[in-house]
């Protein structure tokens, strides 16, 4: 049995959150070192661990810090009983650590089971059943497919949020192109083979968003590059590849003359409702 | 009629998967044991012909599922949200279960070093374990054990699907039987090492 002590603790840098519980990081600080699990340097280890503690303690919650608080105790109490001479404690059956170092290759296994659970769901989850591939959403499915007239959309652009009214800082909002917009839908449905109308505002959580994402959205209609389903009023409404998707940006573009102007409406849109507050 | 087709058909138009007895509903011809010929003669035929599905076994029951390799196609709609992975400290307090249950939340936490009663919870609110029973001993603590729907969503037949110790790569096998890491059912490491069988 190797004597432990010896090196000084090494600088450890590690996150306590990161650890699920006093025994992971114990694993942690014996497999980034290379220790023997069966002869662990306990003075060694019970520097590093307090270490690790005094770091990151604070940051836990008070029931995961007792956790790591109560592991403590238990490798201070090993290390002093350590330190007593084996010959002057007669009935001294078994080595301190030994108690430790079971819960330690408990642990370590179900850690390893863990590893080879984690890669058979992910074999799993490329299985897929009937029913994977694009449901129609989760109201009851409509009868027949439903072409949106304009004023169905304008109602579905009424789910745009508000601003908060919160916001006290009015920064000046960078004017969104409807262009802007197209190219996203384009995007988004290269990826899948349909998107909700809100993927295109949501992030932004703005109505400047969301006005140039409903001309956007009609300016693509108005191409066939996009069609746009509803099963019902007020129902999620969906946008669909169209006949004329795949259609490059130029050959559509070249239409753009007629197009819809976008970009006025929404500034018609914006000067209104600064009026309406003013 | 030949019973594979008939086996095929309530297969196909099934959502979810089937044990040979639920099949067998289908006919009178039918018993349990002639379906699972007929899910054999599928199998191998679904194969020949390269189909881009297959019958599987998920836990007692057959379901037909694309094969892996035309994952990559299907992950392209991916309007229809995924389930999410479990988190790796729901991975391992599952194990743990899985191994050995049924045991209780004191149990787990004994084994983890941490306190797991809402990760347990969430895996019942997932129905990837279950109360299987109480036990002994003060205010009879609910005991743990894994569902059906654990087999299925790891994609195993059984529980016997669990890796064992060979399985895993550990390099501390040759010492496990003198430090007393002991398991239920593996027969390795010889009785009579005498040593510490102490645990908790």
């Amino acid at each position: 049995m190797a004597e432990d002590g010896d090196d000084g603790p090494e600088p450890f840098v590690v996150e306590l959150e990161r650890f699920h519980g006093p025994l992971d990081l114990l694993l942690h600080l014996i497999r980034s070192q290379d220790i023997d699990i069966f002869d662990i340097p306990i003075a060694r280890i019970t520097e590093q661990f307090q270490a690790a503690l005094s770091a990151g303690l604070d940051r836990l919650e008070l029931d995961r810090a007792g956790e790591f608080l109560e592991m403590a105790s238990t490798l201070v109490r090993i290390k002093a009983q350590l330190l007593i001479p084996r010959n002057e404690s007669p009935d001294w059956e078994e080595d301190p650590r030994a108690d430790l170092v079971r819960r330690l290759l408990e642990y370590e296994h179900f850690q390893e089971v863990a590893q080879v659970l984690m890669s058979a769901e992910a074999d799993r989850s490329r299985h897929f059943a009937k029913g994977y591939v694009p449901r129609i959403p989760d109201t009851a499915p409509p009868v027949e497919d439903l072409e949106l007239t304009l004023d169905e959309l304008m109602e579905a652009a009424r789910g745009v949020p508000e601003p908060a009214e919160e916001a006290v800082h009015r920064a000046p909002t960078r004017r969104v192109r409807v262009s802007e917009k197209i190219s996203l839908a384009r995007r988004l449905l290269e990826e899948s083979e349909r998107v909700p109308f809100e993927r295109l505002y949501e992030p932004w959580k703005d109505r400047y968003h969301g006005v140039a994402g409903l001309l956007g959205c009609l300016e693509m209609a108005r191409r066939q590059a996009v069609r746009v389903r509803q099963a019902e009023a007020f129902a999620q409404v969906w946008l669909y590849r169209g006949e004329r998707f795949w259609e490059t940006e130029e050959e559509a573009g070249e239409e753009e003359a007629g197009a819809l102007d976008g970009a006025r409406l929404a500034h018609d849109l914006a000067a209104s409702e600064e009026g309406s507050e003013g | 009629m030949r019973p594979e087709q008939v086996v095929e058909a309530t297969l196909f138009a099934s959502e979810g998967s089937l044990t040979p007895t639920d099949i067998a509903r289908a006919d009178e011809d039918l018993t349990p044991s002639r379906v699972e010929e007929a899910v054999q003669t599928l199998r191998g035929l679904y194969e020949d012909q390269e189909r881009s599905f297959q019958i599987y076994q998920l836990g007692d029951g057959y379901q037909i599922l694309t094969r892996p390799e035309y994952a990559p196609y299907l992950e392209r709609f991916d309007s229809v949200p995924k389930a999410p992975g479990l988190s790796s400290a729901a991975v391992e307090t599952l194990a743990i279960v899985a191994y050995r249950q049924p045991i209780s939340r004191v149990e787990v936490e004994e084994i983890r070093g941490v306190s797991s009663s809402s990760v347990l919870n969430t895996l019942r609110d997932w129905e990837l374990i279950e109360v299987v029973g109480r036990g002994e001993g003060l205010g009879r603590p609910l005991l743990y054990g894994t569902t059906e729907r654990f087999l299925d969503h790891f994609g195993f037949q059984s529980l016997d699907d669990l890796p064992t110790p060979e399985d895993l790569p550990v390099t501390l096998r040759e010492e496990e039987s003198e430090t007393g890491e002991e398991e239920e059912s593996e027969p390795a490491g010889a009785a009579g090492t005498g040593g510490d069988e102490a645990r908790g």
